[in-house]
């Protein structure tokens, strides 16, 4: 059966299983592959999406229950962020780069509903989102910067 | 990162036309003597293995390595467009596939730099020189009177200048220089500043290509369930169903090809199907009746507890290192120490599960995938096939990390294997649980360590004992004891002054896979090393960097006997000393912290590198918490500045989570561990604040940085715990979840 769905703005059907994670429709269904596999298990936040603007482990979502929301993944994150994109790539945040794509989408939603946050907010939003290569310093460092630029002030 | 020049690809590109724009006005004055520009080449300009430049100026830089975020694509591309004064916006890195042409592409041991510094920075050299030839004799000028610099060669006497790619024609007649002049150190321009990675802008946007991300039409993919101890081969399948919406093939590997070369496959029942899910889901709920295997009796507890036993007893002394009698000294009644360290088992767990696809059609294969060394893998492939290595092509994606457990192609061979059978491209994807179990684990070990000190806590006798599964042991049936290179990581070479010292190894064979992992044996060695040598300063009530300083010579340079080419590195005492004294200084080590907050120092010499840490921990409630690392590097000559000092903030993050949290648990041979949830990492909640300090190059050989961070780390942490409580971690992780 096809299911209706709308991801970075577009209608789209996908033809699955509804018990099939959203993960594995953005991946194998809808040529996204942005959108990183890491557990399976909600453990790491390789597969962060956003859904109705929350951040979202696409791996345990149901493809049946997103299909009311608009979802959007990295592959859109630009439109929305550009000053995140901008940070990371600048400061060299990634390293292997593959929860990188979680990262990120975990830090607009962060930045969404905290304009300012502190190291303390940003541990609290990111600890879902593992980083085998160790790139913490790095994000919590970007977000400030990014959070600043777009208050239009100057990270120190 | 004083005095660190931005190189994006934006500012540079910015740079070059503000330049350019200048110098177009001196050029234009009608006195000038002109010769028109030569005629636009239809080849681009291919001096050598790791250069091409297109007529359009566009140089391309071929990457023999892997990347799996050490940023060796953008390093290595720094070192050919500084030689040739190329500018960076129009360089363009190319993924080399597998191939012996190209040397040594086994992506580990961090060697990239040290082993291709020299030779691309000549490729580099070469082009240069021939493109400032080509100007000089389409000008008719002596070739020294022309300049190459960012992407053009000028002739300051009539002001002409060519662009790089307009004398790519007349550069590819020209014979290819050997000793090309290349730039000295303080001429640099991309060497050892930092630049942003080539693949930054991709990789945040989500168009970073990864194992899993390379797709061929008409794919399919494989779900491998594999047996849970080591060797076993599948007896029966319980409930095999015969068809299943999107299923394709339930096809059985087979192990006993584990027991041909070492990086096959271990077997297994493969699933098949038209996406991922429908393989992964079918594949869970397959009840599998396994054979039986002699791994079945493993146990990681009894494994420890026979290392424990070993090291109660001499072992096997390591050759030509028995220093003055240290038994005699024994038997003086001084001051004894003794004290025995554990580490356990571990999983690498890169954040890209393993995953591979191939296409095996026409009496030709093609494999995409995250492979550390894809000309073993080219090979292992071709032996498996039974083709010549000219009909097996093996790519590199971008690896999302490795650590080591992509040097073995076996989820490659699972594809390869696949895609023969069933005539079309199959992508084997392992599942975080296939990675965890059945992994080639770091080592689990055992170290004892006992001395006798004078009143300064200084070692008059030290005996030191290791007993540890070899990686060996997976290469050789028969192989039980530890090789000369596990050896010399950390153990058979401490750098410290005493006159009676025996060393001496043990070590068993286990029931498991063993790998190597960032840093390898380095994990153990130093962390028994450092925290004894710790344990001897709070003896004697010294400051444990002081103490260390003194049980060091003064200088000198140590050999490291088994240390791979290229020759010219030993373990230098006074670099040593100078990266301790360097994070006394960075650490603020003598300021006082608050009640409670200890700091705890390490340092090693590994990969030809020297990395000295401080940690600032504490505990509160049972758990501790690391407020601030400090790490000085001294890699000799690096590259990019910013990956050194990335690698060094992943190293602590590394560290940690062996430190505290890793443990791989093995019973009737089978894995306890699974997942994130029973194998935690550090997350960013509980990672430290951290400041890197880089020695100057001072044209020194350049050394590892991949690994030589990981080492101190640990015993950093035991160090600052106790200085913190009082109490004195011997065995890891200090803290299970
Ligand atoms: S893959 Fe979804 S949380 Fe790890
Ligand atoms: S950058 Fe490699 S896992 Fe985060």
């Amino acid at each position: 059966m096809a299911l209706k769905l709308n991801v970075n703005g577009r209608d789209v059907e996908a033809d699955v299983a509804p018990d099939t994670p959203l993960l594995w429709v953005l991946r194998d269904h809808l040529g996204l592959t942005g959108t990183k596999f890491g557990c399976g298990g909600a453990y790491c936040g390789a597969c962060t999406v956003h859904v109705n603007g929350s951040p979202v482990r696409s791996c345990q979502l149901p493809v049946s229950g997103a299909t009311d929301a608009p979802i959007t993944t990295i592959e859109a994150l630009e439109a929305a962020h550009p000053e995140l994109l901008d940070v990371w790539v600048k400061n060299n945040v990634a390293q292997c780069g593959y929860c990188q794509s979680g990262q990120l989408m975990s830090a607009a939603a962060l930045l969404e509903g905290n304009a300012s946050p502190t190291d303390a907010d940003i541990d609290a939003a990111m600890a879902g989102n593992l980083c085998r290569c160790g790139t913490y310093v790095r994000i919590r460092a970007a977000i400030h910067e990014a959070a600043a630029q777009r208050t239009g002030g100057n990270a120190s | 990162m004083n005095a660190i020049t931005n190189l994006s690809p934006d500012l540079s590109r910015r740079n070059f036309l503000g330049v350019s724009g200048v110098f177009v006005l001196g050029a234009c004055l009608p006195s000038c003597a002109r010769t028109p520009a030569p005629p636009v080449a239809t080849e681009p300009f291919v001096p050598n293995l790791f250069l091409a430049l297109e007529p359009d100026g566009t140089v391309h830089v071929t990457a023999h390595r892997s990347e799996m975020g050490q940023g060796i694509r953008t390093a290595l591309a720094q070192v050919v467009a500084d030689e040739l004064d190329a500018d960076w916006s129009r360089v363009v890195v190319d993924q080399a596939d597998g191939d012996a042409k190209y040397g040594d592409q086994n992506t580990d041991g961090s060697r990239s730099i040290l082993l291709n510094y020299e030779r691309l920075r000549t490729a580099g050299a070469a082009a240069r020189m021939m493109l400032r030839q080509a100007a000089a004799q389409h000008w008719g000028v002596g070739v020294d009177e022309v300049e190459a610099t960012n992407h053009e060669v000028i002739h300051a006497g009539s002001g002409q200048r060519l662009g790089y790619g307009d004398l790519a024609g007349i550069a590819a007649t020209l014979p290819v220089p050997e000793d090309p002049p290349r730039k000295s150190e303080a001429e640099h321009r991309y060497i050892g500043k930092h630049a942003v990675h080539v693949d930054a802008a991709d990789i945040v946007r989500g168009k970073g290509t990864y194992g899993a991300d390379f797709l061929m039409p008409n794919m399919a993919t494989a779900v491998v369930v594999r047996c849970p101890w080591l060797g076993g081969g599948v007896k029966n399948i319980l409930n095999k169903p015969n068809t299943a919406p999107g299923l394709l093939a339930i096809e059985i590997l087979d192990p006993s090809a584990s027991a041909g070369p070492v990086f096959n496959p271990v077997g297994g029942v493969a699933v098949v199907a038209d996406d991922t899910y429908t393989a992964m889901r079918i594949a869970r709920d397959l009840e599998i009746e396994w054979a039986d295997s002699p791994n079945q009796t493993f146990s990681s507890d009894a494994l420890q507890e026979e290392l424990r036993k070993a090291l109660t007893q001499p072992g096997t002394p390591v050759p030509n290192a028995e220093k003055g009698d240290v038994d005699a000294v024994f038997a003086e009644g001084m001051t004894e120490l003794s004290a025995t360290y554990e580490t356990p088992f571990l999983a690498h767990a890169p954040m890209e599960p393993p995953v591979a696809i191939a296409d095996v059609s026409g009496g030709m294969c093609v494999v995409h995938g995250p492979f550390q060394d894809p000309q073993s893998a080219r090979g292992l492939v071709a032996a498996w096939l039974g083709y010549e290595p000219e009909n097996v092509t093996v790519t590199p994606t971008l690896l999302g990390g490795a650590f080591g457990r992509k040097s073995k192609p076996d989820f490659g061979l699972e594809a390869v294997e696949l895609s023969k059978r069933l005539g079309r491209p199959i992508r084997v994807q392992w599942s975080r649980e296939d990675d965890i179990r059945h992994d080639y684990f770091h080592a689990s070990s055992a170290q004892y360590h006992r001395a006798a000190i004078d009143e300064r806590g200084h070692p008059k006798a030290w005996l030191e004992r290791t007993a540890f599964p070899s990686i060996t042991t997976v290469f050789d049936g028969g192989a039980t004891m530890p090789a000369d290179w596990e050896l010399e990581m950390g153990f058979s070479n401490l750098p410290y002054t005493v006159e009676n010292q025996r060393m001496e190894f043990a070590g068993l064979r286990p029931g498991v896979r063993i790998g190597w992992m960032r840093s390898v044996c380095n994990i153990f060695h130093a962390f028994s090393a450092n925290v004894f040598a710790d344990e001897m300063a709070a003896a004697a009530g010294r400051d444990p960097i002081e103490h260390r300083l003194e049980i060091l010579p003064a200088s000198g340079v140590l050999k490291v006997p088994g240390m791979q080419p290229p020759e010219g590195h030993g373990q230098d005492v006074g670099r040593l000393r100078h990266v301790i004294e360097r994070v006394r200084a960075l650490s603020e080590w003598d300021r006082p912290r608050p009640e409670g907050t200890g700091l705890g120092f390490a340092v090693h010499h590994s990969f030809r590198s020297y990395v000295a840490v401080v940690l600032e921990a504490s505990v509160a409630n049972g758990t501790p918490t690391v407020s601030n690392a400090y790490v000085v590097l001294d890699c000799g000559t690096y590259v990019n500045a910013d990956t050194c000092v990335a690698q060094m903030e992943g190293a602590v993050v590394f560290g940690l989570s062996l430190a505290l949290l890793g443990k791989i648990d093995m019973a009737d041979g089978v894995v306890a561990q699974s997942n994130f949830h029973d194998y935690p990492l550090l997350r960013i909640s509980e990672a430290p604040a951290t400041s890197v300090e880089l020695v100057p190059a001072q044209g020194r050989l350049p050394a590892g940085v991949g690994e030589p961070g990981v080492p101190p780390v640990a015993p950093a942490l035991v160090n600052a715990l106790f200085a913190a409580t009082g109490t004195r971690h011997r065995s890891l992780p200090i803290k299970v979840a």
